[in-house]
C-alpha cells in the first residue's frame, strides 16, 4: 500500500464523517439547538440544515409538539379540613426551543412540580363542596398562575385539568347518606303538598256546588215569584174582564157559568178510579138558584117550549150540589 | 472479498451507490442517499474513463462535497412549500389577528383568550375589552396594538 492509496481512503473517510457531522436533517416537530463550543448559538428548525462540523453540535432536540403531563396523585386539605386525593392532566407547548432547553433543567419536572404545589394553593382556599363543585374556576385559576410562572422557560401551559378529586370513604359515604336524606325530604314535602292540594281541591269543589245550589235556589225562587205575580195579574184581568161582562151584561150569563164548571167538578170527582162515598150538604137553594139561572137563559134563548122541556128534566137529573165551586184555583206557595 | 470487489470492479461503485440509497429509506436523515449519489457518479464516470481506484475514491470524496450546494437548493423553503406552513408554529398563525382584552394591560403585560386557552399578551397600557391586534410574536410571547 502506497502513501496515496492510504491518502485516499483516508480522505473519503474523513469527508463521510464531515459529511455526517455537519448535515442535520431535523423531523416536523422537533427543534434542535446548536452549540459551538458548548455555548449556544442558533436553533435549527425542522427540515435540512447545514452546520459547521468539529465546532457546532447539536445540543438539546426539543419536541415542539404539545404535550400531555400526568399530574400525580396528592392529597390535599380544603378550607374545610377535609383530606381529598387528586390526580389532574397539564397539556404545554414549548415555543422557544432555546429557553426550554437552558433556562430550565427539567421542563416536565418543573411544571409537574409547580402545578402540583398550585393545585393545592388553590383547592386549600375552597371548601370541600365548592372543590367539588366548582372544577372549571379551579382549572381556570391553576392555568392562569401557572401559565404566568412558565413563560420565562419559553413555554406556554395550554390547559390544566383536574382529572378526580376522591374523598375519603367516610366522607363519600356521609355524603351518600345526606344526600338520601335530602331526596327523603323532598318526597314527604311533595306527598304532603299533593294532599294539601287535594283537600282544598275538594274543599273548593264542595263550596262550588253548594254556591250553585243556593243560586238555583233563588232563582228559582225569583221565578216562582214572577210566576205568582204573572198569575195575579192574569187574574186581576180575568177577574176584571169578567165584572165589564158583568157590568155589561147579565148576572144570569154568570150563574150559567158556575153552575157548569160545578157539574164538570162533579163528573170528574165521579170517574175518579178509587173507592168513594161523596158526601154532599143539600144546599137546595143554590142548586135551585143555579138552576134558576140556567131555567132563565134558556127561557131567553130558545122560549117557552124548551123551557118547559127542562123543567120536566129536572127532578133527578142533576144532582144536588153544596155551595159554590170556586172560580180560581187556589194559589201556591 | 477482496478478489470479489476487485474482480467486480466498477460495478462496486454502482452497487454501493444503490445500497447507500437504500440505507437512507432505513436511516433518514443521515446523508446517506448523498454519498450513494457520489458513488453512482463515480461508478458511471469509471466506465466511461478508466481510472485507479484510488482516484475514484478521491473523485468519490470530491462528488460527495459536491452534492452540499445541490440539496441546498432543493431544501431552500419556499413560501408555498409545505401544506401547513404553521405547523409546530402556533404563535406566527396568530399575527395581524385581532382578539378582544380580557384583562387589561397593566404595566406592558394583560391577557387575551383564544381559542380555549388564556394568552398573556404584551403592548401598551389598554383597558379590557378593547380590540387587539397581535403585532409580533416572539416564542410564546404576542406583542399587541391597539386595533
Amino acid at each position: 500500500m502506497s502513501g496515496f492509496d492510504i491518502f485516499a481512503i483516508v480522505l473519503v473517510l474523513l469527508v463521510i464523517v464531515t459529511l455526517v457531522a455537519g448535515v442535520k436533517t431535523v423531523p416536523q416537530g422537533y427543534d434542535w439547538t446548536i452549540e459551538r463550543f458548548g455555548k449556544y448559538t442558533q436553533t435549527l428548525s425542522p427540515g435540512l440544515n447545514l452546520i459547521v462540523p468539529y465546532f457546532d453540535r447539536v445540543g438539546r432536540k426539543i419536541n415542539m409538539m404539545e404535550q400531555v403531563i400526568d399530574i400525580p396523585e396528592q392529597e390535599v386539605i380544603t378550607k374545610d379540613n377535609a383530606t381529598v386525593t387528586v390526580d389532574g392532566v397539564a397539556f404545554y407547548q414549548v415555543f422557544d426551543a432555546a429557553k426550554a432547553s437552558y433556562e430550565v433543567a427539567n421542563l416536565n419536572q418543573a411544571i409537574t412540580v409547580l402545578t402540583m404545589t398550585n393545585i393545592r394553593s388553590v383547592m386549600g382556599s375552597m371548601d370541600l363542596d365548592q372543590v367539588l363543585s366548582h372544577r372549571d374556576e379551579i382549572n381556570e385559576r391553576l392555568l392562569r398562575v401557572v401559565d404566568a410562572a412558565v413563560s420565562p422557560w419559553g413555554v406556554k401551559v395550554n390547559r390544566i385539568e383536574i382529572k378526580d378529586i376522591v374523598p375519603p370513604a367516610d366522607l363519600v359515604e356521609a355524603m351518600g347518606r345526606q344526600m338520601k336524606a335530602e331526596r327523603v325530604k323532598r318526597a314527604d314535602i311533595l306527598a304532603a303538598e299533593g294532599q294539601r292540594q287535594s283537600e282544598i281541591l275538594r274543599a273548593e269543589g264542595a263550596k262550588q256546588g253548594q254556591i250553585l245550589q243556593a243560586e238555583g235556589r233563588r232563582e228559582a225562587a225569583f221565578r216562582d215569584a214572577e210566576a205568582r205575580e204573572r198569575l195575579a195579574e192574569a187574574e186581576a184581568k180575568a177577574t176584571q174582564a169578567v165584572s165589564e161582562a158583568i157590568s155589561k151584561g147579565d148576572v144570569a150569563a154568570l150563574n150559567y157559568f158556575i153552575a157548569d164548571k160545578y157539574i164538570k167538578a162533579f163528573g170528574q170527582f165521579a170517574e175518579a178510579p178509587n173507592q168513594k162515598i161523596i158526601m154532599l150538604p143539600v144546599e137546595a137553594t143554590s142548586m135551585l138558584g143555579s138552576l134558576a139561572g140556567i131555567g132563565e137563559i134558556a127561557k131567553a134563548t130558545f122560549g117557552e117550549s124548551a123551557a118547559s122541556a127542562a123543567a120536566a128534566r129536572r127532578p133527578g137529573s142533576v144532582p144536588p150540589t153544596g155551595g159554590t165551586p170556586p172560580a180560581v184555583p187556589p194559589r201556591q206557595g | 472479498m477482496t478478489n470479489m470487489f476487485a474482480s467486480l470492479g466498477t460495478w462496486n461503485w454502482l452497487i454501493f451507490g444503490f445500497i447507500l440509497m437504500a440505507l437512507e429509506v432505513l436511516a433518514p436523515g443521515v446523508f446517506l442517499f448523498w454519498l450513494g449519489l457520489a458513488a453512482l457518479l463515480v461508478g458511471l464516470i469509471s466506465f466511461a474513463v478508466a481510472v485507479s481506484w484510488q482516484i475514484q475514491l478521491v473523485m468519490f470524496a470530491v462528488f460527495a462535497v459536491a452534492t452540499v450546494p445541490l440539496w441546498r437548493r432543493l431544501a431552500r423553503p419556499k413560501p408555498d412549500a409545505s401544506t401547513s406552513p404553521f405547523l409546530n408554529k402556533r404563535t406566527e398563525a396568530l399575527l395581524g389577528r385581532e382578539f378582544t382584552l380580557e384583562k387589561p394591560i397593566i404595566d406592558g403585560s394583560g391577557t387575551v383568550r383564544i381559542g380555549d386557552t388564556v394568552w398573556r399578551v404584551a403592548g401598551p397600557d389598554t383597558p379590557a375589552g378593547t380590540r387587539v391586534k397581535v403585532v409580533q410574536v416572539d416564542g410564546a410571547n404576542l406583542t399587541v396594538a391597539a386595533a
